[in-house]
């Protein structure tokens, strides 16, 4: 053991660490922005605009991560004709995958608000979009929070695979320090600590909120959700998250 | 877009998909296979009454779950120096098992322990219990959060080209590197992985019709 060799080279490795967070900052924002539309796609009643939401979101979850980093990376160039740096590429591969996650916790999300709501606003005037920007999201994003969190953690941990193109995010870096002073347990182990307390804390915190928006059982309750008071059906998180698991099929946790 | 598509490159390095194929196909069946045995220990130990077992198995689940696998395969492969296969295997068990004991778990926790003293106060011996109570109820709900762990592995298994096993992946990169045919290769491994979780869902479907019919449940 000799944890000098992580101590000297802390610095250049939490200039990595840094990466890893603005990679999954920036492609959960964007993911959540693609998710959203291709919710909605997916909900909508016209099969032309459903079918390809669906054809993508499927096909997309079928595949390795590692493969999508490949298209953006290697493939979109000879396609568009344009280079592009590992960075972008790995954005673009990050957004393109998590979109189709996304989506589908955004879309049980939305599918937990009580269908009498949105037809109750489109009554009194208001647009599908305006229904769903003002009374639906507000509420499935209480909801869905918990999901939203654990596939931040997917995100968190998916990153290290974008190592592959050259980008120095965490892994990388730590991979580069190793490369010169050969220190494996000790560098290999310190990721790994480091990862384990990052995504460990988030898991903390995905359990507290769905503490938090969880409703007791036995339903018929009322239930507060975006500060209004819902009579009815108790649509707890925990509810919500049984609910998403069976709509996807998946475990929304993490997989890449 | 100047890009003359030659989709004979395909044929002639066949042998390379193939072998991929191959490799993809026993690093995943492996660690279906492990990952459910070790997994269903786990998740078992997850409910034991004994509280060190349960505080240590629940401690394994989170542990490995919140390392990527990635960091989990160099450790095996460069820190510990196993080979690539071996080190991938152990790999992919080890971060899969944590998964597949919260799906075991959690259908285990949905049978009511009064369903249980019942069945014994009816003068069920406990292997009756398991056979005809817990078993068949725990099966049905644990068929589809199986069925998407295991598309999970062979999705991940993907990530064991980062320690030089020639999965599909890798011979990606590998035909790319040959012949600059990146994107028909790229296409042909993608649609390979979409066939081999496709053939995981009709498997598990039929898994699931096969159990319904000998429990007579559902």
């Amino acid at each position: 053991m000799d944890l000098h060799v992580i101590v000297e080279n802390l610095p250049y490795m939490l200039t990595g660490l840094q990466m890893t967070v603005i990679l999954s900052a920036v492609s959960m924002v964007g993911s959540f922005a693609g998710g959203a539309v291709f919710a909605m796609l997916r909900l909508s009643p016209w099969w032309w605009l459903r079918w390809p939401a669906i054809l993508y979101i499927d096909l997309v979850r079928t595949v390795p991560l590692i493969m999508v980093i490949f298209w953006a990376f290697f493939l979109m160039p000879v396609l568009t004709g344009h280079a592009t740096t590992p960075v972008k590429a790995a954005l673009f591969a990050l957004i393109l995958f998590n979109t189709s996650y996304m989506a589908e916790v955004i879309r049980a999300g939305i599918q937990s608000i009580p269908k009498g709501q949105t037809e109750a606003s489109r009554a009194i005037g208001l647009t599908y979009l305006q229904a769903m920007r003002h009374v639906v999201l507000p509420q499935a994003l209480r909801h869905m929070s918990p999901a939203l969190v654990s596939r931040f953690i997917a995100l968190f941990m998916g990153t290290s695979l974008v190592y592959i193109i050259g980008v120095t995010e965490f892994f990388r870096a730590a991979n580069n320090v190793n490369n010169r002073v050969y220190r494996s347990y000790e560098i290999y182990g310190f990721v790994a600590i480091v990862y384990f307390v990052c995504c460990y804390a988030l898991s903390l915190a995905s359990s507290a909120l769905e503490r938090r928006f969880a409703v007791p059982d036995g339903g018929g309750g009322e239930t507060r959700a975006g500060g209004l008071t819902l009579p009815g059906r108790a649509w707890g998180a925990r509810s919500v998250a049984g609910a998403l698991g069976r709509l996807t099929g998946s475990d929304l946790r993490r997989p890449e | 877009m100047g890009y003359k598509f030659d989709w004979g490159v395909l044929l002639v390095y066949r042998h390379l998909l193939w072998q991929g194929l191959v490799l993809t196909v026993q690093l995943s069946a492996l660690g279906m296979v492990l990952s459910l045995a070790l997994g269903g220990v786990i998740g078992l130990g997850r409910r034991a009454e004994a509280k060190p077992l349960r505080w240590l198995c629940g401690a394994y689940i989170e542990f490995f779950r919140n390392i990527p696998l990635i960091v989990q395969l160099f450790f095996w492969y460069f820190a510990v120096g196993l080979e690539a296969f071996p080190a991938a295997v152990i790999g992919l068990t080890v971060y899969t098992s944590a998964y597949i004991a919260e799906v075991i778990r959690s259908g285990l926790q949905s049978i009511p322990r009064t369903q249980i003293e019942a069945a014994r106060s009816f003068g069920m011996t406990p292997f009756q219990v398991i056979r005809h109570v817990v078993l068949p109820q725990a099966l049905m709900r644990v068929i589809p959060p199986l069925g998407v762990e295991f598309i999970n592995v062979i999705k991940n298994s993907s990530i064991a080209m980062t320690i030089s096993v020639t999965e599909l992946t890798f011979q990606t990169q590998q035909i790319e590197s040959l012949t600059f045919r990146g994107f028909e290769a790229a296409t042909a491994i993608t649609l390979l992985y979409v066939l081999l979780a496709l053939t995981i869902v009709l498997l598990m479907a039929a898994i699931e019709r096969v159990v319904r019919l000998d429990l007579r449940v559902g």
